[in-house]
């Protein structure tokens, strides 16, 4: 998962736009970059990273198109 | 499945685990059990559309293992997710305008732990042509509240986990008006029109804007509504059935002609769909003239208010059970 950060980083900093047909990681993608645009620190991203991470292992069997699809962001 | 008193009270003599929509008259004639429930006498069944108070709504969640239930109020709603099991789905009902629903509603968005467990469920309502309360039930206890949310934990098998998903009928145009509000409430005065300042309620007014059309946000293509509830130009206030959030671009929704039309289009994509839940709002089924009208595969409760993690408005929503 470690190899997703960059790409993660990039739509936390709404730098690339991703659009799920999962509801609960649309709704991730949007409270992390309002999260991180309130506060914009290294520590910050790395919560909102460590987030992400999360989400994506515990949903791993019904995100797993998102998975493929964000390596190519 | 839409069931008469006795059919219902036998489901919970068996033993099953219940969620239940129905009229406080039936709710309270309810056995203690393994059960929830919340007020409405607003259904869609598979027949479609009724109002009822002869009738409970009844989801058997025939997929857990294990269960729990547990009563919140505003001081611990969002211990919902320490409760919850690991790997589950929970159902949620609180009543139509109590405190815990209202700081439920402002405060889910910025939970870091709602996310990692899906939670589903309703705003319970009552009959609008009285002047009755909206509840809940505990069916352990066989406590009814019109002041606490409760709260229904599934645990699930390891090799299946929840899925949760809405279907919002309205649409927006990005080239519309943009809407923002200085802060995050239920009711404001003031909001930014295309960056102008203004007082909402006479930009409502003035501008004829039809108020059964809700406002829409974008959360990542997630289109989430917010109803207005009511315009008062005495007091140059706007109220809302569910939170606005400063920080979030909304615009009208685009007018709709035929709901139940724009259901069954957004229908298609689910023949073969399964859901353990789904309610409807009851802006929906009275502003669309559901009755009689069925939303296929999707059957449930009318609700004030509809969870999806977060609460929403004039929306459907849903909950399966997919493999791992």
């Amino acid at each position: 998962m470690e190899e997703l950060n960059s790409k993660f980083e990039k739509l936390i900093k709404k730098q690339a736009k991703y659009e799920s047909s999962v509801l609960g990681l649309n709704l991730l993608i949007s409270r992390l970059q309002k999260k991180y645009a309130a506060n914009q620190t290294p520590e910050e991203l790395k919560n909102c990273l460590q987030e992400m991470e999360s989400f994506l292992k515990k949903y791993n069997s019904i995100v797993k198109k998102d998975i493929e699809a964000l390596k190519n962001l | 499945m839409f069931v008469n008193l006795e059919q219902a009270i036998q489901l919970i003599e068996e033993g099953k685990i219940l969620h239940i929509a129905a009229d406080e008259s039936l709710l309270a004639q309810l056995p203690k059990g393994k059960w929830i429930a919340g007020t409405t006498p607003y259904f869609i069944t598979e027949q479609g559309g009724i109002t009822s108070k002869d009738k409970l709504f009844v989801d058997e969640i025939s997929c857990a293992i294990d269960y729990k239930t547990v009563v919140y109020n505003k001081d611990n709603i969002f211990d919902i997710t320490k409760d919850a099991y690991p790997n589950g789905i929970t159902f949620l009902i609180m009543p139509f305008a109590s405190d815990v629903a209202v700081f439920y509603a402002k405060e889910a968005p910025y939970s870091d732990d709602l996310l990692m467990n899906p939670t589903i469920g309703w705003i319970s309502g009552f009959d609008l042509s009285t002047d009755s309360r909206a509840k809940v039930y505990d069916g352990i206890s066989g406590a009814s509240y019109w002041d606490k949310a409760v709260a229904l934990h599934i645990c699930l098998p390891d090799d299946e986990i929840a899925s949760l998903g809405i279907i919002n009928i309205f649409n927006i145009d990005e080239n519309d008006t943009k809407i923002e509000f200085m802060e995050d409430s239920l009711s404001v005065t003031k909001c930014l029109v295309n960056g102008k300042e203004v007082i909402f309620s006479d930009y409502i007014l003035e501008n004829n804007i039809d108020t059964k059309l809700p406002l829409i946000a974008d959360y990542n293509s997630v289109l989430v509504n917010v109803s207005i509830k009511s315009v008062s130009k005495e007091n140059s206030t706007v109220d809302f059935y569910a939170p606005v959030f400063a920080g979030k671009e909304y615009h009208f929704a685009r007018p709709i002609s035929d709901y139940a039309e724009s259901f069954h289009e957004r229908l298609q994509e689910f023949h073969d769909f399964k859901p353990i839940f789904s309610c409807n709002c009851v802006l929906n089924y009275l502003y669309g003239k559901l009755d009689n009208k069925a939303t296929p595969p999707f059957a449930g409760p009318v609700t004030f208010g509809e969870i999806a993690y977060i609460l929403l408005n004039q929306t459907l929503v849903y909950a399966e059970i997919v493999n791992k």
